[in-house]
């Protein structure tokens, strides 16, 4: 790919002529730099886990927010660029308030995908007030929600393109990650046993040791909507994970690394 | 139309006069609806006569429009916003379709009607409003409006310009208001059938903005049915 850079990748509107936009791919590849954050949909509800890179021990890691709540019904974790990502949580949230305060229902996973992906191709738009967006957004987003065809998850990439899945690993740790999840998924998973598959790939996949503080867990179900595990629960979960295979974790593909960081006790 | 009033008449002195100009934006034509709802039906009528004043536009225009396959929405006064708000409506509920790729629920078309109508809080459309339909579990159900958005969801509603005159009615055959020993249950559709007519035959005899005719609407999971019963004409 790099191979065929030339005067094409400068401009966002500009098609080389291959037809391919340049700055688009690149900002997919941006996401390869993320942390790995991985989505599994059960019929019992959805599950996102994803790692924290906590860089420094004098790092405050509940700080490093990668999962939040977009609505009661739908919440979604994010890789790539961190600033990047506030800006579409945000119309994210406005959209399903929107929904509500005009319909009086809840907006389904996909409108909501839909109506992000509005705001991720915007870029290289420009009108008489000069606000522009000068790039596309480095991010990934996985979303999690519970709408009238059950428990949803989808995908969206940097290029505004959204599908639905039923298990998606994003970031670093991405292509060795869903290479696991295709072994593991099976259509009549728990969402307890999702829970304990995605951790046990978040561990094979991550540079640092797993633990609670490194790792966020979030589980959308029919009864509880959103839910974020607290420490004690994330602690509870690891403790169905089993020991990494030694093998195995150096089976791995790692795309990038990042240097090992001290972890305080 | 002569002032009571006498002044002295001073012809070079006219040009002076200060003219009053005056324009009303809306019209009064007039219609009333009445909606029941049921365990798994809903009926809505509206009366035919489009009238300003003293005079009779038409005898037989439709005042009730179906928005989906189990919603309908009546509208009674200014004909005008009528038209206008119900083009609005077909396109929000073609675009809802096409971006969510469902059709709009009753429960959410209600809500939709009630935000459309405040944001003209300012300049309103001049329309009695009345959306029927199922709701998500299949339940009939009546949502009523003033022309400033104000929903209230009931079981029976009476609207327009002989609403004052038939809600009463309605309480006592419908909703058997202040009676003693009553068991109130919701009723069978003829029942609701027979309630709507006569209740419309009332309001033909004493409000001269209804009568002619009366065109129902029967909303059931099946879809809906229409139907038509004739008033006095007079």
């Amino acid at each position: 790919m790099f191979l065929t850079r030339s005067e094409y990748d400068r401009g966002v509107n500009t098609f080389s002529p291959e037809g391919r936009l340049f700055q688009v791919e690149y900002a997919i590849e941006a996401i390869k730099l993320g942390s790995t954050a991985i989505g599994i949909r059960t019929k019992e509800g959805v599950v996102l886990a994803v790692e924290k890179r906590i860089t420094s021990p004098l790092m405050e890691p509940t700080t490093v927010e990668k999962i939040v709540e977009v609505d009661k019904h739908i919440g979604c974790v994010v890789s790539g660029l961190m600033a990047d990502s506030r800006t579409m949580v945000d119309r994210a949230r406005v959209e399903c308030q929107n929904h509500w305060f005009v319909y009086n229902e809840r907006m389904s996973v996909e409108s909501c995908a839909q109506a992000v992906s509005n705001l991720a191709i915007q870029f290289g738009d420009s009108d008489d007030d000069g606000a522009a967006m000068s790039r596309p957004f480095g991010v990934a987003i996985l979303f999690a929600g519970i709408d009238e065809k059950g428990p949803q998850l989808y995908h969206m990439d940097p290029s505004g393109t959204f599908v639905e899945f039923d298990a998606k690993a994003i970031g670093s740790g991405s292509e060795g990650a869903q290479q696991s999840l295709q072994e593991m998924y099976h259509s009549s998973m728990t969402l307890v046993e999702a829970t304990t598959a995605a951790l046990t790939i978040l561990k094979q996949v991550m540079e640092e040791k797993l633990n609670s503080t490194n790792v966020e867990v979030m589980t959308m179900t029919p009864k509880d909507l959103y839910h974020m595990f607290a420490k004690e629960q994330v602690e509870e979960s690891l403790k169905n994970v089993a020991p990494l295979e030694q093998s195995r974790g150096d089976n791995i593909p790692r795309t990038e690394s990042v240097p090992q960081a001290k972890t305080s006790e | 139309m002569s002032s009571s009033v006498s002044r002295p008449y001073y012809p070079d002195y006219l040009a002076e006069t200060p003219t009053k100009h005056h324009f009303s934006p809306y019209a009064d034509n007039g219609g009333s609806i009445v909606a029941i709802a049921g365990d798994d039906y809903v009926v809505i009528a509206g009366d035919t006569r489009l009238s300003a004043g003293f005079q009779i536009y038409t005898r037989q225009q439709n005042k009730l429009f179906p928005l989906t396959k189990t919603t309908v929405l009546g509208c009674a006064g200014c004909w005008c916003d009528t038209l206008t708000l119900t083009r609005l409506l077909n396109t929000r509920m073609q675009m809802y379709e096409q971006e969510h790729n469902k059709t709009m629920s009753t429960p959410a078309a209600a809500q939709m009607l009630s935000t459309v109508l405040y944001y003209k809080r300012f300049f309103p459309y001049y329309i009695s409003n009345m959306l029927v339909g199922l709701d998500d579990e299949g339940k009939g159900c009546v949502y009523s409006y003033d022309p400033i958005g104000h929903c209230e969801k009931a079981k029976y509603r009476a609207g327009g310009s002989a609403g004052a005159l038939l809600q009463p009615l309605l309480d006592n055959q419908v909703g058997l208001k202040n009676m003693q020993n009553v068991q109130v249950e919701s009723i069978p559709l003829d029942r609701a059938l027979s309630i709507l007519k006569d209740v419309f035959i009332s309001a033909a005899e004493r409000d001269i903005y209804t009568g002619d005719a009366i065109y129902i609407n029967i909303v059931t999971k099946d879809g809906i049915k229409s139907d038509s019963f004739p008033l006095r004409k007079d």
